[in-house]
């Protein structure tokens, strides 16, 4: 009995030293990981070539004070705020190039440039742009922001305040949140992440920058909803959306909307298919859908934004709403595996189908 | 003359007390970290509504459950499913959050309560078996884990239901990357203290407490020397509100109405979790140490005192075993202990708010961590990889409560449990010795077709057919018409049911009575005999 007690002394021994070991171990990780993101956030920022032009646009340096040349020009007056510490500027930066390079292609150090914001969406081409036009900040010709193009500067001076679309009091860092789920039905980076208090330092920015006031809803803010009555009246139609979508749409996103890459690049992002993961976001025909009609209202077709009509635009959006892509988290298992097939079986059926159209118009004879 | 004869009884009753004292004492210790941990890193819920499960759920089970050892309390799956059901509904820690804690609890209750009142639908718990309960277990503890991260580095708790293993994953990573440093170090404090004390046999009970008290130990330094604004510790704080009792209503208005309607199947989840885990407790307390006492005491026991409870601003309550195993093993013998432990605990909070106030949640969220651990226990398990089945209920289980949120898992686990139990009933035992079928198990309808496939193939390799079912535990109308069809077939022969040294017996029995019978018919045949001449 008393040789048993003696053989687990050292049994004893060994497990707490075990344990410690393990749990030091962890912290020391933890110091690492640490010492790794503090010499980033130290370290001066290499801004995407987009970035270089807006910032430097808007006058961003390490100042006491802070002039909006933009201000200057479009109101003539001179609004100082408080200025950025070198430490605010870098954030600023990196907040910028997330938005306009959210998975650090155009980066020297790849992913870890952005925070590592590979990890929480899905699919290697998700990037913020591809909403948030122009970095966020999106112009007109006149240089005035354009109506209904989820101005980041807009959506931080609405900062807590009533969310319509979740019915929530909602901080910028929970709206952040909300485009990782929805918008790339991936998943959220705590909101101490660098990754989300970068975006709404330079969220913060643009509000200056633009002279946005805290609690004002402005009209770059998220997207204008084209609800039925703002239309001919004539139901929404896929048909007519496919029609209207090959002629003003498939130049850029491709005939069956599966996006133009170029060399690992790119160029116009998949509106369905495999890579476009947006089904959370109002891009399913299942949902009452007035938010994407707004979108391409406002911000479609690039450089002839305008140009097309809201019968148009609710025809294109419920066109796309039907085409396959991976469901996100509200659709549940069956939805997923139905789109995964449709994936699978509608391009070439679309092809062969629109062979047969062309061979048709070719010899209407036959 | 009467309190003469309690004054006559107080020698015997004093050193009974005393010990008793003792034990409420320890357990009363070892609730009172669990408790806060449970409310405010679980249930989101302010630190008194754990304290009150401590105080008003042990002593209301304490009164209504007839066991000498039965334990209730604040228990950590039920706090954990109310902080899951109710984090997409309300902010935690709100003023609604609360009231609709309050409701969830007082349906619960209710549901619980229809268990008591449809005996069959209590019956339908002794169906769930140890490894569904220790599948259900297991996965929850891996969840306490990892939903206890983010508060462990001190990060803000996500708004969002932390479930999926993946994100998970991403919460470990935010501790490495982003973690509030002097969180990790707090957190990391308590978690080894607690350990190196549970290796020591004599600190073995107190060891949480030992650990929380290092880790706030730590904590007062931090703030001494570096400020509590440049370590920006969250601590317990704001004990103010308690007292003897707060009383406090549930939610039910007609705005609320919807919500309360989408935490119905949360509802439903919460209450069989904790009759789940009262009706297995009880069972395995039952066979511990030899004694009985009907489930369902527990379970009224659990509805009752969850009816209240939510009028008192407490966590809802069921058996744990753990405690249940403490207060016999330091040798309590009756419902006073977990009585005393109460009103024990009532003044420490009454007298010891300052010190529970300055608590660092890191701190707490390593207590969490530590009972997900200690709820993950191989001696448990063990057994259930011995046998296919069990084996397979296990993972099943397990997997559904790593995979699916609790909703999912309790649905998993009552058709599991439901399943297993018939397959088990619909697969006997049958085997064939030369002609004789010998059927271990039940004759029924569902085992038929087994029973049959086995005796075709015996009539064809054999001929005829010894059928012994003495061994049946159970015979249903379909398989009294199958038998006597069977027997019509004149193949078919039937083995007595009684066994070999009875049928023994018997047969000698027959044989001298039918010795004495042939005797008798001879003597009355001789008589005739000699009458006839």
């Amino acid at each position: 009995m008393e040789a048993k007690s003696v053989s687990a002394v050292p049994a004893k021994l060994m497990k707490i030293a075990l344990i410690v070991g393990a749990l030091c171990g962890l912290y020391l990780m933890a110091l690492s990981s640490h010492a790794e993101r503090d010499q980033l956030r130290k370290a001066s920022v290499d801004l995407t070539p987009n970035c270089k032009a807006k910032l430097e646009g808007y006058g961003l340096v390490a100042a006491e004070h802070y002039r909006s040349p933009y201000v200057q020009a479009v109101n003539g007056v001179d609004s100082t705020v408080r200025g950025y510490s070198e430490q605010d500027v870098r954030s600023i930066q990196r907040g910028c190039n997330i938005v306009d390079d959210l998975q650090g292609q155009l980066a020297k150090r790849g992913a870890r440039e952005r925070w590592n914001a590979d990890r929480f969406v899905r699919g290697t081409y998700t990037t913020c742009i591809h909403c948030h036009q122009s970095g966020g900040d999106k112009h007109d010709t006149a240089g005035k922001p354009v109506s209904g193009s989820n101005n980041l500067g807009a959506s931080w001076v609405m900062a807590d305040m009533y969310d319509r679309f979740s019915g929530l009091i909602m901080s910028h860092e929970l709206r952040q949140m909300q485009c990782y789920i929805n918008a790339s039905n991936g998943f959220k980076p705590n909101s101490a992440d660098d990754l989300i208090r970068d975006v709404t330092a330079y969220s913060r920015f643009l509000s200056a920058a633009l002279d946005q006031k805290m609690g004002q809803r402005y009209a770059e803010q998220g997207l204008d909803e084209i609800p039925f009555s703002a239309t001919r009246r004539r139901g929404d139609d896929y048909v007519r959306g496919a029609h209207v979508y090959r002629e003003k749409c498939a130049n850029c996103h491709g005939p069956q909307a599966l996006g133009m890459v170029v060399q690992g690049k790119v160029l116009y992002p998949a509106l369905a298919g495999p890579q476009s993961f947006t089904m959370d976001s109002r891009m399913y025909f299942g949902t009452l859908n007035s938010l994407m009609p707004g979108f391409i209202c406002r911000n479609m077709p690039l450089g002839a934004e305008g140009s097309l009509d809201n019968q148009d635009c609710r025809d294109i959006a419920y066109y796309l709403g039907t085409l396959p892509r991976p469901a996100g988290d509200r659709q549940g298992p069956l939805v997923a595996a139905w789109q995964q097939v449709m994936m699978g079986v509608m391009p070439p059926l679309t092809r062969y189908a629109e062979s047969l159209g062309r061979n048709h118009t070719e010899h209407p004879g036959d | 003359m009467s309190s003469l004869a309690f004054l006559r009884a107080l020698p015997g009753v004093l050193p009974a007390l005393r010990g008793n004292l003792l034990i409420g004492l320890t357990l009363a210790v070892v609730t009172l970290p669990q408790a806060i941990a449970f409310s405010t890193t679980l249930a989101g819920l302010p630190p008194h509504f754990g304290i009150y499960a401590a105080i008003w759920g042990v002593l209301f089970t304490a009164l209504l459950n007839p066991s000498r050892v039965f334990s209730g309390g604040p228990n950590t799956t039920m706090s954990a499913a109310i902080g899951v059901i109710l984090l997409p509904v309300a902010p935690q820690f709100g003023a609604d959050y609360i009231g609709y804690a309050m409701t969830l609890i007082l349906i619960a209750g209710m549901i619980q309560m229809l268990f008591v009142i449809i005996r069959p639908l209590g019956r339908m718990l002794d169906l769930i078996n140890e490894p569904i309960i220790n599948g259900l277990i297991c996965g929850i503890g891996l969840f306490l884990i990892f939903k206890s991260l983010t508060g462990f580095a001190g990060l803000p708790i996500n708004t969002q239901v932390e479930w999926p293993l993946w994100i998970a994953w991403q919460s470990f990573m935010a501790v490495l990357e982003i973690g509030n440093l002097y969180a990790i170090e707090i957190g990391l404090i308590t978690l080894i203290t607690s350990l190196v004390a549970r290796q020591i046999r004599a600190l073995r009970n107190w060891a949480i407490l030992i650990g929380v008290a290092a880790g706030t130990a730590y904590s007062e330094y931090l703030n001494a020397t570096v400020g509590l604004q440049n370590t920006m510790i969250e601590q317990i704080a704001n004990l103010s509100s308690v007292g003897f009792v707060l009383p406090s209503l549930p939610l039910f208005n007609q705005e609320a109405m919807s919500d309360i309607i989408s935490i119905l199947p949360g509802a439903v989840t919460l209450a069989l979790l904790g009759l789940f885990q009262t009706v297995a407790a009880m069972r395995r307390m039952n066979r511990k140490i030899g004694s009985y006492t009907d489930s369902r005491k527990g379970i009224f026991a659990d509805a009752v005192s969850n009816c209240l409870l939510p009028f008192l601003s407490s966590l809802p309550t069921c058996a744990s075993f753990n405690r249940m195993w403490l207060v016999y093993s330091l040798g309590g013998q009756s419902r006073w202990t977990s009585a005393i432990s109460a009103l024990i605990l009532l003044l420490m909070v009454l007298f010891l708010a300052p010190l529970i106030a300055i608590i660092p949640m890191p701190a707490m969220a390593a207590v969490i961590m530590l009972l997900g651990a200690n709820m993950i226990n191989w001696e448990d398990i063990k057994p259930h990889f011995r046998n296919r089945g069990e084996t397979v209920v296990f993972l099943a289980s397990f997997l559904s409560v790593v995979f699916l949120d609790l909703f999912g898992a309790v649905v998993v686990g009552s058709v599991l449990a439901i399943g297993y139990s018939k397959w088990e009933q619909a697969h006997p035992k049958i085997s064939l010795r030369g002609n004789v079928l010998k059927i271990r198990g039940n004759v029924y309808y569902a085992s038929l077709p087994v029973i049959e496939s086995m005796y075709h193939t015996a009539i064809e390799r054999e001929g005829s057919v010894v059928i012994d079912f003495s061994e049946c535990y159970y015979i249903d109308q379909e398989g009294i018409r199958w038998l006597a069809a069977a027997k019509a077939g004149q193949k078919v022969a039937f083995a007595d049911r009684r066994k070999s040294d009875d049928r023994r017996e018997l047969e000698r029995r027959a044989a001298a009575d039918q010795k004495r019978k042939s005797g008798r018919r001879r003597g009355r045949t001789d008589r005739r005999q000699r009458s006839q001449f």
